[in-house]
């Protein structure tokens, strides 16, 4: 519960920073919090990071694209804000980190690992902006035939 | 409206996109929409260091317009509102001297003001202090940090230095804030505060940002945006690295 009111903090403030128009801050927020929680659950579960960082974006990509269509705002203003409690921004940091004290061989571990996750979280949004733009195409396909 | 100055209307828009930090195939996707609410085709080129707009005039004249465009920082709510304003022109098609004016209020809409901003970013680090499992006592210590290197952040651009050079003040001031955290608090951890007061300069979200453009074929954006990320890593990290090496010495 704790860790859930934090990722709800941890996507709206840095969504303020981003200048997300001043209703949508909890609704913002809120995507963060699902996006971790379902992060946490699979971690839990499953003990890998990567996979559950996807299942985490999944979550946030699912709740984005049902909030555009909710309030009318591009699915980017929701998965923007609420990926960056999973986003490995720190990876990044890391990496360079071991490079500055030339420790070669780790930071090739870390660059990838953020790579990765970087990569699950894209390919988790994304998967769901397609679902909902395949599902759409369909709806209108049935409507006309 | 004229094509040119359907030309010069849809190539603002992009450019507030761009500089909002809209995706790529979103930013063609509505110099598309706009060009074609006036049933006019067009051929949009969009990098993010630049538009290539390409349309007939009404006598078969061919017209290119190129924008050159620097500098994107994340601003969420004028996305949202030049989404909504191509939407609008598909309805109802704006007059020129209307549709411009649309345009230049929007790129007038302000972010929130520097003392929430400054707060949030504190709150941020502080968040995440926490969330990494540090103690409340090193999410403080963050807090102060981040707030101090935001401001300096906006102070530095404001006088206009070299783009990642905002980035390394900040990893100096996190890594050399840390150290005297350490020398008033023996108790806190060092890497914990570090890595909360960096929060929000990281570039996790570009990161994911640039791999989302490669996966829908922008791949030029792609390599571009996660070009900047290695690089504000990168002073990050030497800010960070070198505050500390200089200042282990003296503690």
């Amino acid at each position: 519960m704790k860790e859930l009111i934090l990722a709800f903090l941890g996507s709206m403030c840095p969504a303020i920073l981003f200048s997300v128009e001043k209703r949508k801050m909890l609704w913002v927020g809120l995507g963060g919090s699902l996006g971790w929680g379902a992060f946490s659950l699979v971690e839990a579960a499953t003990g890998q990071v990567i996979l559950s960082t996807f299942a985490g974006a999944v979550m946030v990509g699912l709740y984005s694209e049902i909030m555009a269509r909710a309030l009318k705002t591009p699915a980017t203003v929701f998965s923007i804000s609420g990926i960056f409690p999973l986003v490995p921004g720190i990876g990044a940091y890391e990496t360079a980190q071991l490079l500055v004290e030339n420790k070669l061989s780790p930071a090739t571990g870390k660059a990838l690992e953020t790579v990765a996750s970087a990569g699950a979280i894209a390919l988790g949004i994304m998967l769901m902006s397609a679902l909902f733009k395949v599902a759409k195409r369909l709806a209108k396909r049935r409507k006309t035939a | 409206m004229k094509v040119n100055e359907l030309m010069h209307v849809a190539v603002k828009a992009g450019e507030i996109l761009i500089k909002s930090g809209a995706e790529i195939y979103r930013v063609e996707e509505t110099l598309r929409r706009i060009c074609s609410s006036y049933g006019v085709e067009c051929e949009p080129y969009v990098l993010l260091s630049g538009i290539f707009l390409h349309a007939q005039e009404e006598n078969g004249n061919p017209i290119t317009v190129i924008k050159r465009i620097q500098g994107n920082l994340l601003h969420l709510h004028r996305i949202e509102l030049v989404n909504s304003f191509s939407r609008d022109l598909q309805r109802t098609p704006l007059e020129y001297a209307a549709a411009i004016k649309r345009l230049e209020e929007i790129e007038a809409v302000s972010g929130f003001s520097l003392p929430v901003r400054l707060s949030m970013a504190g709150l941020t680090a502080f968040v995440y202090t926490l969330l990494f499992s540090g103690n409340a006592l090193e999410g403080a210590v963050a807090l102060i940090l981040s707030i101090f290197a935001y401001y300096l952040r906006v102070k530095i651009a404001e006088l206009g230095f070299f783009q990642f050079f905002e980035y390394f003040v900040a990893g100096v001031i996190a890594g050399a804030g840390a150290l005297a955290g350490m020398k008033i608090f023996p108790e806190v951890n060092i890497y914990k505060i570090i890595i909360g007061a960096i929060m929000i300069f990281v570039p996790g979200v570009a990161i994911t940002n640039g791999i989302k453009d490669a996966l829908y074929g922008d791949v030029v954006s792609s390599l571009y945006r996660i070009a900047e990320a290695v690089f504000t890593a990168t002073a990050i990290g030497a800010g960070v690295g070198i505050a500390l090496s200089v200042g282990l010495r003296f503690v």
